[in-house]
């Protein structure tokens, strides 16, 4: 899933080739976002579309050779004038007047000079890590590259693979993967240039081939030298300052030839937009804002001693999983700190149990792009891999930062909350600059790991991120101030964080508090769970088998398979009455069920139902699991395949508890089903007990900031 | 012991009145921070100085009835017109061709008739806590005529001539009291009293006796700004409501800033905003080449 999908989306068509386009947003000002295709697409600006249409009216598109457009078959179709006519004809097409050129790498040339071509069509230049040949420091190895580039070596290395007649050998595919593996100067890109090497690989060696002549064709350093310096709007160069392709040198000399503004990027490389995407937002928007109007607008400051106490909670909005916990949390909070106001940056299906709840909802909320989305578009069938999930949610989890960043800038929040809100936790250690108020981070499971199925690289990944994590708790003490595990410290696996890390354990027990489960509602007694079979119109003798798969829509396959399970187990237990609740996002007339089962869309307040009922089946998530855990309810489990925190963190909590019984959708049939339903009913329930302090004790932890 | 002391000092001279500023040089745009009432002087900006002073050359001046200027006790010596010539004959003195200029209370409407009236001297103006005609009254300012004699003064009856005369340092007590109204402001407090007292109230009634501009005439000067204006405002003035800061950005199509919760002096008692806001005003309405110098 993208973190935004386009307004509109076009192709221009120049002399039979099809060029195609995508517009986000409206705005005064228009952003015209150019990829170095081929070797890459409009795709590559995915850390900037959400969050400058948010803005702006942004067009990106697919250079010839790359993505959905055509890859003409002969090199005078790659030439800069070509790209040039391109990019007006898209502006002319989607009646753009003027745009501010957003460029990468040797895209620079093509901006530039558009700028020179067409000085009423630009209005100001963003380059990044600028490929303007003959201008600052050259690289060497491009230099060797283009002298070895009509022959033809034998078993080449490294850069030497950066060859024609090498990729027409099927060397391409060896090329990109080291190329892009070099780029990455930053440890811990491995999404970054996954990404990059599959965008690589959607043209073809011929296509790279008559395209890398044809880039810059006709530059002379006279030239170079001219064309910077005929360029009159505003200029802002980026530049990591490990840049493998362009040197920095390079970038700063185009800034001071064009009388621009040159930001350089300490600790990054070529890949500057995809794995420092805040600054370089921060940064195009600061240029957009200087362009358009040098207005201050009109704004309220308050004095410190004058403002109300505010926190802002940013609940995980992967389902509806953390919405109890975090309304218990904040209103024990409240409880400490009465003047204490809270806001809530949140999206459906929480938002709304907030708003039903009355809480209030920060506007900026409705901006947010959809996680709850992303993870029903990542599940197929009874299997989501969870780690892969959330990699593939990079560029929703950037547009989220975004939004949350502008919200603490402006709002003098005291605190922030965030149950598991990645986006804040990842993207703030990242950008230590731009913490605002105290930061209070809550988790139920610290460290992914690798499922068997994902083999060695999975476990390489896991390994990978978890290292990232721990260096950036070591390097920035400062941005959790306080960290929280829901949980207690024997919930944790005996798990390592990859080799050469601490487990686990010992570096959770050394960073976190223990606030002890919170489930977000006591348990009712044995009289008030009679009472509430009654209000629920359970009658007596009837043993209630309630099957519910959540809120996000991920679990039809479990349905099913228990409604067959139904007539199997009602032959054992006769007065067996199986109520299945299909959520939000199933339509319950889309159930076809066998006589004796009922079909629900929605019960108010479920966690009610599942601790008055006689047995359950559910998913491996944590809050369910752990609300029967508490109410002493039998019930068996089935964790998403391949979802490590289901299989791994939830599992071994339950098994620490006692609780429930595990079973594997993909290895039980009906049958089984029918057998493990008929044998937890009549299991003793020895259950080691919930606490239901946690919220206070939460509370507790986090009022120590205040 | 300052934090920033002037490059260089002098005196401009109009009619036997004697007039002292101060410059602090630097390159990029002059900003002229503007006396107020006389009952302080050029001090009430020493939160300014020496930030602006590192960004920008800041010149400052004492008004006439107060700091190191001359002090005359004819009321016609403090008439609007004198003043603002005072103002441009510091401009003059300091080679200050254009300059942004900032004022506070009655400085306010001094850098708003500056900015009216001298277009081509004026790069824009910050209006803060300004007194104009414009607004509310605040409420408690219900208090009889400046010139009655009274048996009693309580409140804000002391704002009376006869009171100046016999009491001023009782006044003065409790005009800089309401003036910093936020809490914990002890130290803005006897800075404020200390200034007033460097003058008398004698002088302090001849300022007030002075012809005032007439609602309508201000009114005109303020609609003809057309530079940039920042207008700034606590709103918990109690000598000037802040209604009248949200019309003043109405007619000067100014940019307003208020302060919450923040007094008559916000510069003194909120130096970090109000500084930062200066900063930022004048970075981005400096023209091109003088932030480029």
């Amino acid at each position: 899933m993208r973190a935004r999908y386009p307004d509109f989306s076009g192709f221009v068509d120049r002399d039979g080739v099809k060029v195609a386009y995508d517009v986000f947003g409206e705005g005064a000002t228009t952003l015209l976002l150019i990829p170095p295709s081929p070797i890459t697409h409009s795709r590559s600006w995915k850390g900037q579309i959400h969050h400058l249409s948010q803005h702006h009216r942004v067009v990106t598109f697919d250079g010839r050779g790359n993505g959905r457009s055509d890859r003409p078959g002969s090199a005078r179709e790659y030439t800069p004038a070509e790209m040039m006519e391109d990019m007006v004809a898209i502006l002319d097409q989607a009646e753009v007047e003027k745009a501010v050129l957003v460029s990468h790498c040797h895209a620079a040339w093509w901006a530039f000079l558009t700028a020179a071509t067409f000085p009423e069509r630009v209005s100001g230049i963003v380059a990044i890590s600028p490929g303007i040949p003959f201008v600052g420091d050259p690289n060497q190895h491009w230099t060797e590259v283009a002298a070895r580039w009509k022959e033809d070596p034998v078993d080449p290395q490294g850069w030497e693979m950066c060859n024609p007649a090498f990729w027409r050998r099927d060397g391409y595919e060896d090329w990109i993967r080291f190329w892009f593996d070099l780029l990455a100067t930053e440890p811990h890109s491995t999404k970054q240039v996954q990404d990059m090497v599959g965008w690589a690989l959607e043209t073809d060696p011929e296509t790279m081939a008559m395209a890398n002549d044809e880039e810059t064709k006709g530059a002379t350093p006279e030239l170079a030298d001219r064309l910077c310096r005929s360029v009159h709007c505003p200029v802002l160069v980026l530049h990591g300052f490990q840049d493998l392709c362009q040197m920095p040198g390079r970038g700063r000399a185009v800034a001071e030839l064009t009388g621009g503004q040159f930001v350089l990027i300490e600790g990054t490389g070529h890949l500057v937009a995809g794995r420092e995407p805040v600054i370089v937002n921060r940064q195009i928007s600061a240029f957009v804002s200087s362009i358009e109007g040098r207005a201050m607008k009109s704004r309220t400051w308050s004095r410190g001693l004058s403002r109300r106490r505010k926190g802002l909670y940013v609940s995980s909005p992967i389902g509806l999983g953390h919405a109890r916990r975090d309304i218990a949390i904040a209103n024990e909070l409240q409880v400490l700190d009465p003047d204490l106001h809270i806001d809530w940056l949140a999206q459906p299906p929480v938002k709304s149990v907030l708003e039903s709840e009355g809480h209030t909802i920060h506007p900026a909320s409705k901006w947010l792009a959809s996680e709850s989305a992303h993870w029903a578009s990542e599940a197929t069938g009874h299997e989501l891999n969870a780690f892969q999930a959330l990699r593939r949610m990079d560029e929703i989890l950037v547009a989220n930062f975004m939004i949350f960043q502008e919200v603490v800038d402006e709002g003098n929040y005291d605190l922030v909350l965030s149950d598991e809100a990645w986006d804040i936790d990842h993207f703030g250690h990242e950008n230590p600059e731009l913490k605002r108020g105290s930061h209070v981070w809550m988790t139920d499971f610290v460290g992914f790991v690798p499922m068997p199925d994902g083999g060695e690289q999975e476990a390489f990944l896991t390994s990978d991120y978890n290292a990232e994590m721990v260096e950036h708790v070591a390097r920035y003490p400062r941005i959790r101030d306080r960290s929280v595990f829901v949980g207690n410290s024997a919930d944790i696996v005996p798990d390592s964080l990859g080799p050469g890390l601490p487990s686990i354990s010992e570096w959770t027990n050394e960073h976190f508090n223990f606030s002890g489960y919170i489930t977000g509602f006591v348990p009712p007694s044995a009289d008030e769970a009679a009472e509430m079979r009654q209000q629920f119109g359970y009658e007596d003798g009837q043993q209630i088998c309630l099957v519910t798969v959540g809120g996000s829509g991920v679990g039809r396959s479990l349905l099913e398979r228990v409604v067959d399970a139904f007539p199997y187990a009602h032959k054992e237990l006769p007065d067996l009455r199986m109520i299945v609740v299909t959520g939000p996002l199933i339509e319950p007339e889309s159930l076809v069920v066998p006589e004796g089962v009922e079909v629900v869309g929605y019960l108010n307040r479920l966690h009610r139902h599942l601790s008055a009922c006689d047995l359950a089946v559910v998913q491996g998530g944590l809050t369910t699991t752990m609300e029967l855990t508490a109410a002493r309810r039998p019930f068996l489990y089935f964790p998403l395949r391949n979802h490590f925190e289901q299989n791994r963190h939830v599992r071994y909590r339950l098994e620490r508890y006692q609780a429930g019984r595990c079973m594997q959708f993909h290895e039980s049939t009906a049958e089984d089903i029918a057998l493990a339903m008929v044998t937890e009913l009549s299991r003793p329930i020895d259950y080691l007990p919930v606490e239901t302090d946690g919220a206070r004790r939460a509370a507790g932890l986090i009022s120590e900031l205040f | 012991m300052r934090a920033r002391y002037p490059d260089h000092t002098g005196r401009v001279v109009r009619d036997d009145i004697s007039i002292a500023y101060e410059v602090y040089e630097n390159g990029g745009p002059t900003i002229v921070l503007l006396p107020t009432w006389s009952l302080f002087h050029s001090r009430h900006w020493k939160a300014q100085i020496p930030y602006l002073a590192r960004h920008f050359r800041v010149v400052t001046y004492d008004g006439r009835g107060n700091g190191q200027s001359d002090r005359p006790v004819d009321p016609d010596a403090y008439a609007s017109q004198i003043l603002i010539a005072d103002a441009m004959a510091v401009l003059d003195a300091t080679f200050t061709e254009t300059a942004f200029v900032a004022g506070v209370s009655m400085g306010g409407s001094l850098a708003a008739m500056l900015a009216g009236l001298y277009p081509e001297r004026v790069l824009g103006a910050v209006l803060i806590g300004t007194s104009t005609w414009l607004g509310n009254e605040t409420p408690e300012r219900n208090s009889a005529a400046f010139e009655t004699r009274l048996d009693r003064y309580d409140g804000w009856d002391k704002y009376n001539m006869h009171y100046w005369q016999s009491n001023y340092r009782d006044f003065t007590e409790f005009f800089v009291d309401r003036i910093f109204s936020e809490p914990h402001s002890t130290k803005q407090w006897e800075d404020g009293v200390g200034w007033a007292n460097e003058t008398t109230g004698e002088v302090l009634v001849a300022t007030q006796l002075k012809e005032t501009l007439d609602e309508n005439r201000e009114r005109e000067v303020l609609a003809s700004i057309r530079c940039p204006v920042l207008v700034i405002h606590g709103t918990g003035d109690r000598i000037k409501h802040y209604s009248a800061a949200e019309k003043l950005a109405a007619i000067t199509g100014g940019t307003l800033l208020l302060i919450e919760g923040g007094g008559h002096c916000p510069q003194g008692r909120d130096p970090v905003v109000v500084n930062r806001a200066i900063h930022n005003f004048v970075e981005l309405n400096a023209p091109r080449q003088e932030i480029l110098k």
